[in-house]
């Protein structure tokens, strides 16, 4: 795309022509009551008029939403589930690798048998310290019957000779720990939850931008949201809320995430005055496919990949003499960089992953999926080539901050999976660890919810309906106004600076810069106009929405980024380039206070593990 | 290169095509190109988008007038002739009559068999009901055990034929017999519910097979074999409902005897 500019006139499209077409009219031909429930309230009037009640809603249609809402179902409570795609569309269905869990399936080195308390030190140490050691406790602890009550739901998980669930190695663990269903884990997790949900008629509002968090005397009380489909503004009254809607990772120019990952509801968090946390910490992973950076799983290192550079060598022994390719993520991604600037990558910044020696029948086993995503996307079959990769944004390990039970700071508002930071994942994740966060904190949020709620009753719903009114108001200021900055260049330039400016390496005087800018942006998102004046299906609109919200999570990023002055985990400062435990043992607090981004810090709980250098 | 797509605005006009012409890149996507003509050109362009990975089935529509995943369909192959898939035509594709140079254009339009919503944006609901129709949900033979159900690894080479379905409806648009009978199942829906029936962790019997064993369900299926040529991720429905249908007619023969 890069010979296409994305100024408005010098684009190298233009429109032909516009011909009838007689053909598909049968599409249209459609039974009056559907095309009546596709066009309900199109008139001003009915704009305000849906308001609904339940007693639990989930933000996010995710693994973490989805099984959230089965607990609260189960246990007999009114839930629903608000999500801006249908929740199979959801970025948890894009997960390959696996989870992980101590069921000890698979003897270590030297026949020894894994325990939750190694799980707990690995992602500890993976986590360079940082992680709440009782948040993790509690992950490691529930991992194994996790897995198992996914299996007895129906996931099919891959298996050993003897029937049980297979496990494989992953980057930073002691034990192959990883449990997985080839390398489509996510998927098979997610169309089961699902099936689930469907069953018990859970009800999910699809396609429903949440707009804003509503709250009314220090109680998180519902949200309004836009229906997509329809440009109506709805509003939903709730006891307590459930954020689940993943990372932010499309903030970032070269990420692993869906599309849809803007991190709206971290930034619907901090604008409703709750805090975020360890928003600085940032991961990227090693191998995404160079050019689209379509994630090529850690699960291929897992089963014997390795990394070469341009001159064919591995590289990784200088950098991990022990652990080599299966560091973790922030220890090989930093690598790369350090070949890079030695000139030791191709052309345009990308090295090459070597399965060949695995063999077709592992690959087509066990890998299957990025088999396929490397021949669709970069015309090379693992087999027989390699394949060009990168490192690329996978992951936020930073979110909104919570308590180990998923509570909030405002009362009524929870936060699981990747958008919240309970804090399992410190500075650095170790792959097969999220997919594991979102179905633990999935459930035990919704228990913790479950619990509170008993003694609430039910929340007055005036506020909400004035809070539709106010998002109504915006929707036609923002359509009214013309002749303004152009949107998607604006969201263009955000992700080039966060790439550049707070990307593997960073430093004082880039950060700066790259702050100055995004305040920029700041500013010029107020002056941009959309051509779509339709309230109907206006993808543009919810955009600019999205963008709003990106551009608050960029500058949270950066400014954590920029007062962290130490190395930690995937973040890493050239200009303070050891780990200071004495100064930044904490957790990075990010708040919005009138209109300005503050940040302040809390301590990290620690445990079981105490704090020393990481070694690979 | 011209791209020529499919539009329609309920509240503007009747549906009409737009032509977008362009120098694509090499490796660019449909997807890609539909987001720059959004981007550069006219910001109301509908369609749906996610992963752009080929993992989440949402932008499932019809590319020179085959179902495909935007996303993992790429220009310069489609216009060198490359990508050709050859279907057993329906009535949704032979009355199109678009004028259409398959040289120099790529046609782009919405999933056949589902109402449009706008533009390429199709209504999934009737795809979904038939989803629910056949009861998707995993039903044991026996209570949970407190570990894992074991499950052979050979069990699984079959079972994941069916698992892997994405749910993007490509089978469903590609199905001739959906197009002349909006009550049929359609493929998706009776691959799932095969699914179901081989888990070995599933109770015995075939009361999951009799959910489709009526006129619209597994005898409604005329094996032209689209769904399978067309589908993104290799399930093959036809086999599917092939051996539900013998299993079914073995059942009835036993009976019989």
């Amino acid at each position: 795309m890069d010979t296409i500019t994305s100024v408005k006139g010098i684009s190298s499209f233009s429109k032909l022509e516009k011909s009838q077409g007689h053909s598909l009219k049968e599409k249209h031909n459609t039974p009056l009551s559907q095309m009546k429930e596709i066009i309900k309230g199109s008139s001003k009037a009915d704009n305000l008029q849906n308001v609904h009640c339940h007693d639990v809603l989930i933000i996010g249609g995710g693994l973490t939403g989805l099984r959230a809402s089965l607990q609260a179902s189960n246990a007999g409570i009114n839930v629903a589930v608000v999500t801006k795609v249908h929740p199979l569309r959801s970025h948890s269905v894009a997960a390959q690798g696996g989870m992980n869990a101590s069921l000890g399936n698979v003897q270590g080195e030297g026949g020894s048998t894994d325990s939750w308390e190694a799980h707990a030190y690995d992602t500890v140490k993976g986590s360079d310290y940082l992680a709440d050691q009782d948040a993790v406790a509690r992950m490691c602890r529930e991992a194994p019957a996790t897995v198992i009550e996914l299996e007895h739901m129906g996931t099919v998980w891959s298996r050993l000779k003897n029937g049980k669930i297979a496990q494989r190695p992953f980057g930073g663990a002691g034990f192959p720990r990883t449990c997985y269903a080839a390398d489509r884990t996510g998927h098979n997790i997610l169309h089961t939850l699902y099936e689930q949900v469907t069953w018990r008629n859970i009800p999910v509002y699809e396609e429903f931008f949440v707009t804003s968090l509503v709250h009314d005397s220090g109680r998180c009380i519902g949200c309004t949201a836009i229906e997509i489909m329809t440009g109506n503004v709805h509003g939903f009254v709730a006891k307590a809320v459930l954020m689940a809607t993943g990372g932010f990772g499309r903030i970032f120019n070269k990420s692993t995430n869906a599309l849809i990952n803007t991190g709206d509801g971290q930034a619907l968090a901090l604008m409703a005055g709750v805090q975020l946390k360890d928003m600085e910490f940032v991961q990227f992973h090693p191998t995404t496919l160079h050019g689209t950076n379509i994630l090529i799983s850690e699960a291929a290192r897992g089963e014997g990949g390795i990394i070469v550079n341009k001159d064919g060598k591995r590289f990784m022994e200088r950098y991990a003499p022990n652990s080599l390719d299966l560091a973790p993520r922030d220890v090989v991604a930093r690598a790369m960089i350090q070949e890079i600037s030695k000139g030791n990558a191709y052309d345009g910044g990308y090295f090459h992953l070597d399965l060949r020696h695995l063999g077709a029948k592992l690959i087509m086993e066990r890998l299957p999926g990025i088999r396929q995503i490397a021949m669709d996307f970069a015309g090379v079959d693992p087999i027989k080539d390699l394949i060009p990769v990168q490192p690329g944004q996978h992951y936020s390990m930073g979110g909104i901050d919570v308590d180990i039970n998923g509570a909030t700071s405002l009362l009524g508002l929870y936060a699981a999976g990747e958008c919240a930071c309970i804090s399992v994942h410190g500075a650095n994740r170790l792959g097969g660890n999220s997919l594991l966060e979102t179905v633990v904190f999935g459930r035990l949020t919704a228990d913790k919810i479950i619990e509170d709620i008993s003694n609430i009753p039910k929340p007055d719903s005036r506020p909400v309906q004035s809070a539709m009114q106010k998002i109504d108001a915006r929707i036609n200021q923002i359509l009214k106004k013309d002749n303004g900055k152009h949107l998607f260049s604006l969201r263009d330039d955000m992700v080039q600076t966060m790439f550049d400016k707070f990307g593997i390496f960073r430093d004082s005087k880039t950060m700066k810069e790259g702050l100055l800018e995004i305040k920029n942006m700041q500013n010029e998102i107020s002056h941009v106009s959309i051509d779509n004046k339709d309230r109907a299906v206006n993808q543009a609109l919810i955009r600019f929405f999205e963008l709003e919200f990106m551009l608050h999570l960029a500058e949270a990023v950066g400014i954590s980024a920029l007062k962290r002055e130490e190395s930690r985990g995937s973040h890493t400062r050239a200009d303070y380039p050891l780990r200071d435990d004495n100064r930044f043992l904490k957790h990075s607090i990010v708040s919005f206070h009138n209109g300005k981004v503050e940040i302040s810090y809390k301590p990290v709980k620690l445990g079981m593990f105490k704090p020393k250098e990481r070694v690979y | 290169m011209k791209l020529k797509v499919y539009r329609y605005n309920k509240k503007l006009d009747s549906p009409h095509y737009t032509t977008f012409k362009f120098r694509p890149k090499p490796g660019m996507t449909i997807l890609e190109a539909l987001f720059q003509i959004q981007k550069q050109f006219d910001d109301s362009l509908a369609f749906h988008y996610s992963c752009r990975g080929a993992v989440c089935g949402t932008c499932a529509m019809l590319i020179n007038k085959v179902p495909r995943l935007a996303c993992r369909t790429q220009l310069m192959p489609l216009l060198k002739g490359e990508l050709k898939i050859n279907l057993i035509s329906y009535h949704t594709i032979e009355e199109t009559n678009v004028p259409w140079d398959p040289e120099e254009e790529i046609l782009i339009e919405p999933l056949p068999h589902l109402p449009v919503i706008k533009d390429l944006i199709v209504d999934m609901s009737t795809f979904f009901k038939y989803y629910k129709f056949i009861e998707p949900v995993f039903k044991p033979a026996n209570p949970a055990p407190e570990k894992e159900r074991l499950i052979e690894p050979n069990a699984l080479t079959e079972l994941e034929l069916y698992t892997n379905c994405i749910l993007c409806a490509a089978c469903f648009g590609a199905c001739p017999v959906d197009g002349k009978n909006p009550e049929y199942l359609g493929p998706a829906a009776l691959a799932k519910l095969y699914r179901f029936h081989i888990d070995p962790r599933e109770s015995n019997g075939s009361e999951r097979l009799e959910l489709a064993n009526i006129p619209n369900g597994w005898w409604a299926c005329e094996f032209y074999g689209n769904c399978t040529r067309v589908c993104p991720k290799g399930v093959p429905p036809t086999i599917g409902i092939a051996k539900a249908r013998k299993e079914i007619g073995n059942k009835v023969k036993s009976q019989e005897d």
